[in-house]
C-alpha cells in the first residue's frame, strides 16, 4: 500500500493541478456556476479515485511483492495476475530465475565432478600404495621401516581427503546401527599400531565390553582415529600412555581419549574445532593440518553426537564424544548391578 | 591343492599375490583378458576367487553375478573402494567377504584359509600349513609347535609369532618395533610384555637344549643364532 501511494502521488498531484487549471480557465472566462463546479470536481475526483482503487487491486500483488523481501528462490516463479505489467514482470522474474538456476547447476555439476575426481584419484593412489605395502611386508631393515612410516602417512592423508570429499554426500553414506565400542576401539587401535609403536606410546583401553551406541561404525572409527592420532602426536616424548575409556553420562555414553601430553594453550582451545586452525602446537609439530578436530566436530554433528574438549598445558588433553546408548546396554547394566 | 583364481588388473599386485599364495602351496590362475573372465572361470573351476571391483570393461560386481550362476565357490573381493555401499553391493551380488586395499598378506591368507575351510572343510594340516625352517629347527605355525630332530615343544600363539619373525629374518636382526607390531593383534603389547615373551621363548629353547639361541642386539633388537649347528 505504502509503495503504491509513493508510486502514485505524483500522478495524483498532477491530476489535481490539472483539475484546478481547468476550473481556473473556466472561471476566468467568466462562466462561474458554483454547484456545477463542485459537481464537476466531485465527478472527476470520484472517477480518478475509482481508477486508482481498481489499479491498486489489480496490481496489488506486484506492490506487495516489491515491498516484501524474497524468502526463497521459488517465490520468483509465482504469477501475479493478468495485467500487462504483471505478466511482463512475471516473465522477467522467471527469466532471472532460469538464468540463476542455470548457473547454479553449472556450479553444482562442477563441484560434483570435482568430488568424484578426488575420490577416484584417491582410489587410484591406493593401488601403488598397496603395491609398496605388499613389497615391504617381508622386509625388515631400517630403510624398509622408514618407507613403511611414510607409506602410513600417505595412507592417513589419503584417508582424510576421502572423508572430507565424502562429507558432502554424508546422507548417502551412513548407516546408524548399534556399534559395540570395545571392538570398535580395538580395531582402530590395531589399525594404528605402527603409529603407537613408533612414537613409543601405548594405549590403555578401559571400555566395557557391553557398551553399545547408536552410530555409524565407519565414521565413528574415523573420528576415533583422528582423536588417537592427535593424542599420540602430542604425547610423544612426554608421556607413554593414552587412555581410551567409555562411561555412562546421564542417559548417554561418553567415549573419551585422554593423553598426558603437552596440552593446548587456553587461548587456542576455543578455536581448535575450526578448519585449518593449528594454533601454537601446530607450529611446533609441522605435521598438523588443523583438519583433525574440525572433522571430528563436523562428523559428530552429523551423527548427532556431542563433542567436548578439555586441556591444560603440560598436563594433557581429553577429547570426549557423547553418544546416545542403545537402550539394552543401560538396562542390562542396571540389572547386573541390582 | 586348492586352485585360486585372481582377477586383478594391476599387474604388480597380481604378481605379488600370486607369489605369496604359491609360497603357501596354492595353485593360482590369473586372468589376462578382462573380457573373457568367465571363460577362464569355467575352464579352471577354481576353489576360490579373488576379485577386484574396478576392472576394465565390466566391474567386479558383474563378474561376481556371472560366477554365481555357475558355482558356489567362495568369492573374496579385493578393492580400494571402502564405502559401505560398495561392501553391501559386493555381498548382495554374492560375494563372501570384502578386503580393502591396502591389505596385509596375513589378512588375505587368513581369510582365504577360513573361506576354504568353511566351503570344503579342509582341515588337513598339509593344506597351506605354514612352516618355517632354519637349519633343522622347524616351526609349525598352525599347530604352534617347534621341533628340532626328535625334540618337540608346544608354543603359545604369541611365542609362535615371535619365533616366526625371528626365523623368517634369520640371520638378520629383527627390531623391537617390528616384534611389537607382530605381537599386537587384538590386544596391544607394550615393551615390558615383549620382554616377558622373549624370556619365555628363551626358556622354551633352553628346554630343547638351545641356550643362547635368541641374541639381544643392543639398541636395535633381537637375532636368532643357530647355536645348535656349532655343536654338531
Amino acid at each position: 500500500m505504502k509503495l503504491f501511494l509513493r508510486d502514485q502521488w505524483a500522478f495524483a498531484v498532477f491530476f489535481l493541478v490539472q483539475l484546478i487549471l481547468l476550473l481556473l480557465i473556466i472561471a476566468l472566462d467568466g462562466y462561474w456556476n458554483e454547484s456545477l463546479m463542485i459537481y464537476a470536481v466531485f465527478l472527476s475526483v470520484f472517477f480518478a479515485g475509482a481508477f486508482m482503487v481498481v489499479r491498486y487491486l489489480t496490481h496489488r500483488s506486484i506492490y506487495q511483492r516489491l515491498s516484501n523481501p524474497v524468502q526463497s528462490l521459488e517465490e520468483l516463479t509465482q504469477t501475479h495476475g493478468n495485467a500487462a505489467i504483471c505478466r511482463a514482470l512475471d516473465e522477467t522474474f522467471l527469466e532471472h530465475y532460469r538464468l540463476y538456476k542455470e548457473q547454479l547447476h553449472a556450479y553444482e555439476n562442477k563441484q560434483r565432478d570435482y568430488t568424484t575426481f578426488i575420490q577416484q584419484w584417491v582410489h587410484q593412489m591406493k593401488t601403488p600404495i598397496s603395491v609398496i605395502h605388499l613389497l615391504l611386508q617381508n622386509e625388515d631393515d631400517p630403510t624398509a621401516e622408514s618407507v613403511r612410516e611414510e607409506v602410513d602417512r600417505i595412507k592417513r592423508g589419503l584417508e582424510t581427503v576421502l572423508y572430507i570429499a565424502r562429507l558432502d554426500r554424508f546422507e548417502q553414506d551412513f548407516l546408524v546401527e548399534p556399534v559395540t565400542l570395545h571392538s570398535l576401539a580395538q580395531n582402530v587401535l590395531a589399525e594404528n599400531k605402527r603409529l603407537f609403536i613408533r612414537n613409543q606410546v601405548y594405549p590403555e583401553l578401559k571400555v566395557d565390553g557391553q557398551w553399545r551406541v547408536e552410530s555409524d561404525d565407519k565414521w565413528l572409527s574415523f573420528v576415533l582415529t583422528q582423536m588417537l592420532t592427535n593424542a599420540v602426536r602430542y604425547s610423544a616424548g612426554k608421556s607413554n600412555k593414552v587412555t581410551i575409556r567409555a562411561y555412562e553420562l546421564g542417559p548417554n555414553v561418553a567415549l573419551e581419549v585422554q593423553d598426558y601430553g603437552i596440552g593446548i594453550p587456553l587461548e587456542d582451545i576455543r578455536r581448535v574445532f575450526q578448519p585449518y586452525f593449528t594454533g601454537e602446537n601446530g607450529r611446533k609439530y609441522p605435521e598438523s593440518t588443523g583438519m583433525g578436530l574440525y572433522l571430528v566436530k563436523e562428523i559428530c554433528g552429523r551423527l548427532h553426537h556431542g563433542v567436548e574438549l578439555e586441556s591444560e598445558v603440560g598436563v594433557g588433553t581429553t577429547v570426549r564424544v557423547i553418544m546416545s546408548a542403545v537402550l539394552p546396554t543401560l538396562q542390562d547394566r542396571k540389572k547386573a548391578e541390582s | 591343492m586348492s586352485t585360486i583364481m585372481i582377477v586383478e588388473d594391476d599387474p604388480k599386485i597380481n604378481q605379488l599375490l600370486q607369489s605369496q599364495l604359491e609360497k603357501y602351496g596354492y595353485h593360482t590362475v590369473n586372468v589376462e583378458h578382462f573380457d573373457r573372465v568367465m571363460d577362464v572361470f569355467t575352464e579352471v573351476h577354481p576353489d576360490l576367487v579373488l576379485l577386484d571391483v574396478n576392472l576394465p570393461k565390466f566391474d567386479g560386481f558383474y563378474w561376481c553375478r556371472q560366477m554365481r550362476q555357475e558355482s558356489n565357490c567362495p568369492i573374496l573381493f579385493i578393492s580400494a573402494r571402502d564405502s559401505k555401499m560398495d561392501q553391501v553391493m559386493a555381498l548382495e551380488n554374492g560375494a563372501d567377504d570384502y578386503i580393502t586395499k591396502p591389505f596385509d598378506y596375513d589378512v588375505v591368507m587368513a581369510k582365504i584359509r577360513s573361506q576354504l575351510r568353511r566351503a570344503y572343510g579342509l582341515y588337513a594340516p598339509q593344506e597351506g600349513e605354514r612352516t618355517v625352517e632354519v637349519a633343522g629347527l622347524k616351526l609349525f605355525l598352525e599347530r604352534m609347535e617347534l621341533s628340532i630332530h626328535e625334540n618337540k615343544v608346544e608354543l603359545s600363539k604369541k611365542e609362535a609369532l615371535l619365533l616366526e619373525a625371528l626365523m623368517n629374518q634369520y640371520p638378520r636382526v629383527v627390531s623391537r618395533e617390528r616384534l611389537l607390531e607382530k605381537l599386537w593383534d587384538e590386544q596391544f603389547v607394550d615393551e615390558n610384555t615383549l620382554n616377558v615373551y622373549i624370556t619365555r621363548v628363551r626358556g622354551k629353547l633352553k628346554d630343547m637344549g638351545l641356550e643362547g639361541a635368541v641374541e639381544t642386539v643392543r639398541g636395535s633388537g633381537y637375532r636368532l643364532k643357530a647355536v645348535w649347528e656349532d655343536g654338531q
